[in-house]
């Protein structure tokens, strides 16, 4: 409980309107770090949650959801992932202030 | 609660929790208030199927074959009302079948009473209705498999039995203690409100007054999400799907997931939409008001915590000048404490005598007669601290010397950041009692005059020292806070906008600590804290424990 694991997640979807909508959804758990790839620090609660959601929008039968789970976010997870080129800025799960 | 207000019709999974725990089904029940955890998400995902209504239950006079989900049905004479995932049967012969998530547990009979009895009581009502149902069926989805529950004698009676202490329980209108380091509370999804472990502790400490005690710890599901502070001139927050936009004219300055915020703040000038608004308070995320000083103006709310008895038990401590009392020497002895310890290991300079003084007002603050002489004694113990609060400031530089504490306008730089922050915690305070039920503006030991929030204030005391005044001098000693942060006017010094973020970050970085619970034993952060101390409170007004343990530093 309470603890955050860093997921990545990454989908198919073969028609544009719950194209929109999955990427929509996945924009409320996590930050896009590639096209149709996100990356996310969800709580146990977090994942059931998001799959939950997806698979209400979702066709199970044209479309595809995988997530992978990288670990705690506080463990050694940016090791395990080596970027090349240019990417964006992580959110680390601080007070947002303006 | 009254006998006579017990509702009339028992929901059967209510039977299920007060068989687990009365003490769950209490919380959950009368005193309305719940939590999420993985687990009730999970158990909610897998019942999407069957929640979905479908078919209809024939008359019991029909005789053919039927299936039909999520029905209704009310048995006045038994008093159950209970929503029945599935039902199938033929002609007047009925089994109801119950989803579960999960797998089969290694009982025996392949259930858990509590589901055992809750179909018990469904079968019940079933009766009532004319049906014939000699036995339920329970389908765990992990498995995907059934389990058969016959409804035999002893089953029978012993959902009766249940059903009637558990009408007792709500009548009686008393909390039913926690479970006894029993392994259900590690999977109950509102053990962070029941706070099982610390409250049997602490009964067992008032009896026999141990030091530390060890307890588990109970993390609450909010832990991971964040606060969101938006300060400036005409700063505008949009909604954007599923975030939070943050605009300043044409420019888009950054954005926030809304299911990751806590709460959100907004200073001075900044606006945000309809959208946004009715989106937060739908999720219950609080908005805070503050002017560009910030002076906490006001919040706005969803639909308010459902947890009037404790709000009652509150009003009538509140007017009870004895009970009052006790809880006000419990806050002022944990501010004077806390403030020593900040002396004692910050100021190099201190002298036993001023950490005796300060110990012997403490103590004098307990055993205080009355309200007028307790203000006496923490003015006092004010007045010893903030005497010595420039020897915490390693900077002589006369421009950061503290003089006197002074507000309204502040007169320095220091006294500027303090009641920045005053103002930061007493929102965080509002906040939180809001979230615990509370009403924050009817408090114990201040008075609840001018639109005060009493409570959080005098929830606040114990953490002044410790949060506010700690996280100033260390802002000030880091080098983290210069000249250039604030702006001197003829009247008082305001801080710039920089400035305040600076502090604003200093704020977050401490209450993020993770810190020891000196009576506890587990390593929780502040912000956390606040929470336990304020359902410390509510178990005091309980009658649970006798006396609040203010939070005390080491
Ligand atoms: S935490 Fe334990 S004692 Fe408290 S309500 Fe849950 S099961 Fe009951």
């Amino acid at each position: 409980m309470g603890r955050l694991k860093v997921f990545i997640v990454s989908y198919d979807v073969s028609d544009p309107k719950r194209l929109y909508r999955v990427h929509k959804t996945m924009k409320g758990f996590g930050d896009p770090i590639h096209y149709s790839v996100f990356r996310c620090n969800l709580s146990d609660k977090d994942k059931i949650e998001l799959i939950a959601i997806l698979s209400e929008i979702i066709k199970h039968d044209e479309d595809r959801i995988m997530i992978i789970d990288l670990g705690f976010a506080c463990g050694d997870v940016d090791n395990r992932i080596d970027l090349i080129g240019v990417h964006p800025e992580e959110n680390n799960n601080q007070a947002i202030i303006f | 609660m009254d006998g006579e207000e017990v509702p009339d019709l028992i929901p059967a999974r209510m039977l299920n929790e007060f068989t687990y725990c009365p003490r769950l089904c209490y919380i959950e029940w009368v005193q309305g208030e719940f939590e999420d955890n993985a687990d009730t998400v999970d158990g909610r995902f897998q019942h999407r199927r069957v929640d979905q209504s479908r078919g209809v239950v024939p008359d019991s006079e029909e005789i053919k074959e039927f299936n039909a989900r999520s029905v209704d049905i009310s048995a006045p004479e038994t008093g159950i009302i209970c929503r029945l995932d599935l039902v199938g049967g033929n002609g007047k012969s009925v089994t109801p079948v119950e989803y579960k998530r999960g797998s089969v547990p290694d009982v025996e009979g392949g259930a858990y009473e509590s589901d055992k009895v809750q179909l018990c009581a469904q079968g019940l009502a079933l009766k009532e209705n004319g049906y014939e149902c000699s036995e339920g069926m329970i389908y765990f989805v992990k498995s995907k498999r059934k389990v058969s529950v016959p409804f035999d004698d002893y089953l029978i009676n012993r959902t009766k039995e249940l059903l009637d202490s558990l009408r007792e329980m709500a009548a009686s209108g008393k909390i039913p203690p926690p479970l006894i380091d029993s392994p259900k509370c590690i999977r109950c999804s509102i053990s962070g409100i029941c706070l099982p472990d610390e409250i049997n502790s602490l009964r067992e400490s008032e009896k026999a007054d141990e030091g530390t005690l060890q307890v588990r710890k109970f993390l609450p599901a909010r832990d991971d999400q964040v606060p969101l502070y938006v300060s400036g001139y005409g700063q505008l927050l949009r909604k954007k799907g599923e975030r939070i936009e943050i605009w300043s004219k044409k420019e888009k300055l950054g954005d926030a997931k809304i299911r990751e915020l806590s709460q959100v703040s907004l200073y001075g000038g900044v606006s945000a939409t309809t959208p946004v608004f009715t989106e937060l308070l739908q999720r219950n995320i609080p908005i805070s008001y503050f002017s560009y000083g910030g002076w906490f103006y006001g919040f706005s709310q969803g639909n308010s915590h459902k947890n009037v008895e404790l709000r009652i038990k509150q009003f009538s401590v509140a007017g009870d000048n004895e009970k009052s009392l006790k809880l006000a020497q419990k806050f002022v002895n944990g501010k004077i404490l806390n403030c020593r310890t900040i002396l004692r290991r910050n100021d190099q300079g201190v002298s036993t005598d001023v950490l005796s003084s300060l110990k012997k007002l403490a103590n004098d603050a307990e055993s205080s007669e009355n309200f007028r002489t307790l203000l006496g004694i923490e003015g006092g113990a004010a007045q010893i601290y903030f005497s010595r609060f420039n020897s915490l400031l390693k900077s002589q530089d006369e421009w950061f010397l503290f003089n006197n504490r002074n507000r309204r306008p502040p007169k320095d730089p220091v006294n500027a950041v303090l009641s920045y922050l005053y103002g930061v915690m007493v929102k965080e305070f509002f906040v939180t009692l809001l979230a615990t039920g509370f009403d924050p503006y009817l408090g114990f030991y201040h008075q609840p005059r001018y639109g005060r929030p009493a409570l959080a204030l005098d929830l606040m005391e114990e953490f002044r020292p410790i949060i506010a005044d700690s996280v100033t001098f260390t802002l000030f000693n880091n080098g983290e806070l210069s000249e250039s942060d604030f702006i001197c006017r003829g009247l008082g010094v305001t801080m710039t906008p920089e400035g305040k973020k600076t502090v604003l970050n200093g704020y977050e970085r401490r209450i993020n600590t993770e810190v020891k619970h000196p009576l506890f034993g587990y390593k929780v952060s502040y912000r956390r804290i606040f929470e336990v101390q304020a359902r410390l409170i509510a178990r005091v007004l309980d009658g649970e424990i006798d006396e609040y343990p203010p939070f005390l530093t080491r």
